[in-house]
């Protein structure tokens, strides 16, 4: 474990220098134990994948004194529980998913074989950033890595997912991007008047579930154009 | 009640900023220039955290439905019905008053504070607009917007001290914690970074600026990091070896190098830099970052029971420096 400051109101925890389950998992152990005892110095932690950014009140605590608070959170074990798993349901190609089949030539791949090599793995929420309720996920097969747009759309809609390099995710709400659009949920991933406000934990596992156009709809709750 | 008749510029209202969500990828948002909002807020007699209207630039024009205190933060003219008033002082407005604001002399943000803050509903905690999420939206002609209660008596007439109005530049040293990510550049990169000029380009928003100038060498180790958090302040450096301070709507997380953080007292100047604009870097540790930010925190005490009437304030010169000293009322 190595402590460094990130600035006059952060200290950084860093638990590894790789993306690996065993690292991420003591990263949410350490965060989450930290974040149950809120000290009054704690403005909020931030886990990522192999570190946390713990923010605090440097007007309570000085950075060497924020040391020492720490001490006792960073012996906390990730809890042997059942993980949670969502199932995200998802129209692959077609308009939903514009660049699935240059996924599929780039690859060597027919369409339907990308598909059954997105749908098949649990994939691992390593943490949440970059916009509200984007997960960073790992375990996307290798075999259907692909680069990224040269030149990002300007719009990508609320729900696409994506494929960039060896990632895989799901845009939550509309911006511009440079991912290979495969396919689209009809579920909304961050909604801010709930709490919490996104679809997808930390720690969660998350399983792409092929389904219709019509089905997409469905569960969208009608069509629009 | 307030009506904003005329808009012509980035409006929105902000408050000190969203916390606790970040880890679900929801920017902290906020005001871009803290100090000049906590004074707006503190002449009206407001908490530091009331939500108040932040503007680019150019400030809006509004029409009071109802009586209210105001305070406009900013090197700026303002009129009321027409007739100059000045600005880092409250005001009384009656029904049917009609405020002016013109274009910032300086800076990049302006600030309009009133008493009883505005009223907004919450979203996750916070009134900060935030809109690439549609957390709120930009302000519009014709928008009404409801204040909260506040006792108006002894709120107008509210004088900030010459002293201790914010003066913006365009040239300015900016104090940094150097790291978190140092060894990704090179010794020669940091020396480069500490001892150039950087030029802030139009390329810049309440996302972060964009700096123009000698670039940064990395190290072997290169650009990129895994991912993890973005603090406020932090700047970042991406291949191309130009800087990246990033404030108030940074995302949470980002995947390159970081050769520093902006010591938070430091952030408003940052933020009133305007395009083509100067700043200048120097490594202070975070010890000497805390100080300084207690210290601030010290005078903004003592500032906001200054215009609250709680002590006098005067302004004393000893060896050449200039000094605030407050003094406690008699009882």
């Amino acid at each position: 474990m190595q402590f460094k400051p990130a600035g006059d109101s952060a200290l950084l925890i860093i638990f590894g220098d790789r993306i690996e389950e065993g690292i991420n998992k003591k990263v949410h152990a350490v965060a989450n134990a930290i974040e149950k005892a809120s000290p009054d110095w704690l403005i909020e932690v931030v886990p990522t994948y192999t570190s946390i950014y713990v923010y605090y009140n440097p007007l309570k605590l000085s950075y060497q004194e924020v040391l020492d608070a720490i001490k006792p959170f960073l012996s906390a074990e990730p809890k042997e529980e059942k993980p949670r798993i969502v199932e995200i349901p998802t129209v692959y190609g077609g308009k939903f998913g514009p660049d699935i089949e240059f996924v599929a030539q780039y690859n060597g791949l027919t369409i339907d074989d990308v598909i059954e090599i997105h749908s098949k793995p649990l994939y691992r929420v390593y943490m949440l950033g970059f916009t509200p309720g984007f997960a960073y996920l790992g375990g996307m097969d290798e075999r259907i890595a692909t680069p990224r747009l040269e030149k990002p759309r300007l719009k990508v809609p609320a729900g696409s997912v994506g494929i960039a390099g060896k990632q895989t995710g799901i845009y939550p709400i509309e911006s511009p991007g440079g991912w290979r659009l495969i396919g689209r949920t009809p579920l909304r991933l961050f909604t801010p008047e709930k709490d919490p406000p996104t679809l997808l934990q930390p720690g969660d596992y998350v399983k792409f579930v092929p389904i219709s156009e019509e089905e997409f709809w469905e569960l969208y709750g009608g069509e629009q154009k | 009640m307030i009506e904003l008749i005329n808009v012509q510029s980035l409006t929105t209202i902000q408050d000190l900023g969203r916390y606790g969500y970040q880890k679900f990828g929801i920017p902290v948002s906020g005001v871009m220039d803290e100090v000049s909002a906590r004074l707006a807020n503190y002449l009206v007699g407001n908490h530091d955290n009331a939500p108040l209207i932040e503007f680019v630039l150019k400030g809006p024009t509004i029409r009071f439905h109802s009586s209210a205190v105001f305070a406009v933060a900013g090197n700026v003219d303002v009129r009321l019905n027409g007739i100059p008033i000045e600005p880092w002082q409250s005001h009384w407005a009656k029904r049917g008053d009609v405020l002016e604001i013109g274009v910032l002399k300086s800076g990049v943000y302006g600030y309009i504070a009133f008493a009883g803050g505005i009223l907004c509903d919450k979203i996750l905690g916070s009134c900060s607009t935030y809109l690439r999420a549609k957390l709120g939206r930009a302000l519009k002609q014709g928008d009404k917007l409801k204040l909260g209660y506040a006792i108006l008596t002894g709120k107008e007439g509210r004088v900030l001290p010459e002293a201790l109005i914010p003066r913006y530049s365009n040239e300015s040293e900016i104090r940094v914690i150097l790291g978190p990510q140092l060894e990704h550049f090179t010794e020669k990169g940091i020396e480069t970074f500490l001892s150039s000029t950087y030029e802030v380009t139009p390329n810049s928003d309440r996302m972060g600026y964009r700096l123009e100038g000698p670039e940064i060498e990395h190290s072997e180790k290169g650009a990129d990091i895994i991912t993890d958090a973005i603090p406020l302040g932090a700047i970042q450096v991406p291949a191309n070896g130009k800087p990246i301070i990033m404030l108030a709507d940074r995302q949470t997380t980002g995947g390159y190098a970081k050769i520093g953080v902006v010591a938070r007292v430091d952030v408003p100047k940052v933020a009133q830099t305007r395009a083509g604009g100067k700043l200048r870097f120097k490594a202070i540790n975070v010890k000497e970052a805390q100080e300084l930010l207690r210290k601030r925190e010290f005078l903004f005490r003592n500032i906001k029971r200054l215009l609250d009437g709680e002590v006098r304030g005067y302004k004393i010169k000893a060896l050449g420096e200039e000094f605030m000293i407050f003094v406690e009322k008699e009882k």
